[in-house]
Order: structure tokens, then sequence, then C-alpha cells
């Protein structure tokens, strides 16, 4: 049974969407029939995008926070793998996104709807919504806070955030939008430069890949930590992300190889800036220093002494990009989610008159986060902490969805999970959930934790 | 902005139709994916998905009691 309605020819209406995106798709088949290598670097460029915004998107002002917070209570240690494992992870889960999203050409949430009904489709949307929306205000908070280091305003901070994220959608078109954020997201990596200023100990940076050692302590705040973490690098709003823009950039199966290097790159480059991340903050462990009384900004006064003015401002700076670039994209994964199960246009390639409802929930969410965090005595660092380990609680609805589209024969043909993916994201599952069911434990029996050892 | 009768030039809709796969349009888009018929195994892990979110909402709820006093 085919569950897809086919248009026959004399049916076909073409709309602003379908010429932008031919147009896309007419130089990623001219790069693809020609040969040799500069064709196919041609075509790596044309087609890279979504993998690389997602994971950069997630290395967000929340993620790096909750790094920096690991490396300065941590140091050197366990958290180095264990970083480089939870992308390992997150390219597991994105992979099938873009399998999904090539094969399908429909986004996450619109298949939720169609394939497993209106309760689910609305749930994972709302269950988004609210998600993207708690996330969004944390990233104004650390654009906010990153600004604030160079002693500009709130108000300020805010706004010219609001401006750049405008800035990026004014092209109304995937391609130009698409740069512009890839532009700003490949900034994330200025925390290489800083952690470089902080003249790591690569002895123990090896010696942490290869045993894992040493061990942080087991009880509730290092559970918090790996909760935080793992939440830093896998969350729903990925999912919906990085298929809807593999529907808007308009990829189809003969892309996938192509989304899947995509995929990795972006996380490669993601773990990067992550333990770049760690490895800055270190040196605060290093003086007996604790984040507890840290912030987004307070982290870079706390290393100016060690790292200098200019290390510093890189690192606020780092803070204020990973805010924007994240606001930015999981904005833009609402507006999707909201589209396809509402079923109204939802493109960056449409004018504003046609996507007016698309445009509308992307920049009230925006709005209403950027008003938010100026409200005074936001407790910042619990709200951080509580929006990714709600996402990781979040996260198991998300991926059993995207497991049994994925495995789904009727939309997915020949290109269903073969047995060693289906092992694999089995196993990431089981995790996560462990990871979630852990956390509620803590929570729910805190003494547990202590009896255990902890505090 | 491109209007309705440059859209529907013969070179867009030439170009539309070699570049574009049928259901990459977003005409045909508006056309939803039939249901899927649910079997017992996928209709036990739904449920389970169910219990989830009530025990997550718990969780979640109870964490932001416990901060708010």
């Amino acid at each position: 049974m085919n569950p897809f309605s086919t248009p026959v020819e004399n049916e076909v209406v073409i709309t602003h969407e379908d010429v932008d995106r031919a147009h896309d798709r007419s130089r990623v088949a001219t790069a693809r029939a020609r040969r040799g290598f500069s064709s196919k670097a041609r075509l790596l460029w044309l087609l890279v995008g979504p993998g690389v915004l997602v994971m950069l998107g997630e290395n967000d002002g929340p993620s790096m926070l909750s790094y920096a917070a690991t490396g300065a209570r941590f140091g050197i240690g366990f958290f180095i793998p264990f970083v480089a494992l939870t992308f390992c992870m997150a390219i597991v889960v994105q992979e099938m996104t873009v399998r999904l999203g090539a094969a399908t050409h429909r986004g996450h949430a619109e298949l939720i709807f169609d394939r497993f009904g209106p309760f689910w489709g609305w749930f994972s949307m709302i269950d988004l919504g609210i998600g993207n929306f708690l996330t969004l205000i944390t990233e104004f908070i650390a654009i906010r806070a990153g600004l604030g280091f160079f002693g500009i305003p709130p108000w300020a901070a805010v706004l010219l955030a609001l401006v750049v994220l405008y800035a990026a959608l004014m092209s109304h078109r995937y391609w130009t939008w698409e740069r512009l954020t890839l532009a700003a997201a490949v900034f994330n990596l200025v925390f290489i430069p800083v952690a470089l200023m902080t003249h790591p100990h690569w002895h123990a940076v090896g010696h942490a890949f290869i045993t894992w050692h040493p061990l942080p302590g087991f009880n509730k705040d290092t559970l918090l930590i790996v909760l935080a973490d793992i939440g830093a690098t896998v969350t729903p709003w990925m999912l919906f992300f990085q298929q809807s823009a593999t529907v808007d950039k308009g990829m189809t199966t003969k892309d996938i190889r192509f989304g899947r290097i995509d995929t990795v790159l972006g996380a490669a480059l993601a773990t990067a800036a992550a333990i770049a991340t760690i490895l800055a903050t270190a040196p605060l462990f290093a003086h007996q220093m604790t984040a507890d009384n840290f912030q987004a900004a307070e982290f870079a006064q706390a290393l100016e002494p060690i790292i200098g003015r200019i290390g510093a401002s890189l690192f606020a700076l780092g803070m204020v990009e990973a805010g924007i670039v994240a606001a930015i994209t999981i904005s833009t994964s609402s507006a999707y989610a909201f589209g396809e199960v509402a079923h109204k246009p939802h493109s960056l390639n449409l004018p504003m008159g046609e996507g007016k409802s698309f445009y509308a929930v992307l920049t009230l969410c925006a709005v209403a986060a950027a008003a938010i965090v100026l409200i005074p005595g936001l407790p910042l660092v619990y709200v951080v902490l509580v929006v990714n380990v709600v996402a990781v609680l979040a996260m198991p609805p998300a991926l059993v969805f995207l497991f049994m589209l994925v495995n789904d024969k009727e939309i997915m043909g020949d290109l269903v999970s073969p047995l060693w993916a289906n092992l694999l994201s089995t196993a990431v599952v089981f995790v996560l959930t462990g990871a979630g069911v852990l956390f509620g434990i803590s929570i729910i029996a805190p003494n547990i934790f202590a009896a255990l050892g902890g505090k | 902005m491109k209007n309705d009768e440059t859209l529907n030039l013969a070179s867009n809709r030439t170009l539309v139709l070699s570049s574009l796969e049928h259901d990459q349009l977003a005409n045909a888009k508006k056309h939803p994916i039939a249901r899927r018929n649910l079997k017992g195994p996928e209709l036990l892990v739904l449920w389970a998905l169910r219990v989830y979110v009530l025990f997550m909402m718990t969780v979640v709820a109870y964490q932001v009691w416990i901060a708010a006093h």
C-alpha cells in the first residue's frame, strides 16, 4: 500500500516555494552530473547545512554553560570522553531524521500527526513547543549575560539578538537563511582558541580519553550534570528541526550520503567546541573555584585573571553566538512543527504574504522569550539545568516515534533501518530513558543516592 | 517578489517539474499521508508512552513545586 497520494501532471500548481527549491535542486543536479574532486566538494558545499546547524545549534547557551560548569566542577577527566560519546549518540539519532526527511519529504511533526493520529501529533507539537519556549528563554539569558560582559544593557542585548534573528529571515529564502546561520554557527569554534589560551594539560586530556578517569563522585549533583550533558547533545527539537530543514532544503534519497556526512561533520565540530569549553573552564577547578557562583558571563569574568581580557571577551562572545544561533534554529523548529501539524504553509522559502502563520509563530516565540528575560530576578542556573533535564525527559517519546517511523516500510520503502542501526538506536533509547528514570528517582527519593555514598 | 503570472511561466514550470520530485511540491504536501494501522505491540508501546508521559509530568511538576517552596 502506498500511503502517499501523487498529483497527476495537469493538477500541478507551482508556488514560490517550489520555484526557489527547484533552483537549489538544479544547482545540486548540475554539481552531481560533473566529475572530479572539485565537483564533489561543491556538492558537499551545496548539501551541507541541516546537520551542521542542528549540532552547532544544540551547542547553545545552556549547553555551553553546562559544559563550563562541568569543567569548573570536575576539571579534566570522565566528562571529556563522556561528552564525545553523547555526540556519537546524537549522530545515531539525527541520521534517522535525514533518511526520514529525504524519503518522505515531510517533517517529523507532520509524520507523527498523519501516521499516529491527531492526539500524538498535537502532543508532540505542544511538548516541543513548551520545551522550545523554555529553551528560548535561556538562549536570551545567555545572550543578555554574554553581552553584559561588555557593558551592554539587557534591553539592548535582547533587541540586538532579535534584529539578527529577523535579518536572517528577511531573505525569505531557505538557502540564504541557511548560509547566514551557518556563518554565525561556525563562530561556536571560538571556544577552541579560548581553551588553548588556558594551556590545557594535554597529557591529562589524553589520559581522560583513554581511561575515562578520574571519575566524579557518584551523587545527585553528579547525576544532574550527567543528565544536563546528555540534554546538551540530544534533545527533541533537534529531531524536528533537522528533518524539517532536510525537507525544506529539498534533499532526496540521492542526498542521504551527504546528509550523513553533514551530520557527522556537525557533530565533530560541536564536540570540539564542547570539549574546548570544558578545557577552558578546567583551570577554575584547578584553582579550587566552584561553579556554584558562576553564570554565563561570570565564567568569562572568572577566567579573566587566567586568560586575560581578550580570552575572556572571546568566551563571552561565544556565549552570545551560542544563544543567537540556537534562538534562530529553535524558533524555526517551532514554526516548522506548528505549520506541519496545523497544515499551514511552512517553509523558509515562503514570501511573507504566503507564510504569515509560519513567520508569526517564529517571531512570537522569539519576542515572548526575549521579553521574559527582561524580568529581573530570574534564577538563571536553575532554569538552565531544568530546561536540559526537561529535554532529557521528553526525549524518549520523541525517540520512540522516530524509531517507529524510520522502520515504517510503507513510507520508507527500502530505506528502513537495517538491523545494526536498530540495535544502535535501541541502545540509545535505553540510555536516554534510563537517564530520565534515574533523574526521577533522584528527585523523588534523593536518599537512595546519599545511601550509595553521595551527598 | 514573483507574482502569479511570472510563477506560471513555462520556464519555471519546466524547472520545477524537472528538478523536484512530485511529492516535494508544496501542493502535494497538502494531502495527508494515510494513517498507520497499529498492531498489538505498537499499541502497547503507545500505552507505555502515555504512562511515561504522566510520570514525566509528575516529576517535573514536583520539582517545580519543590523549587517554589
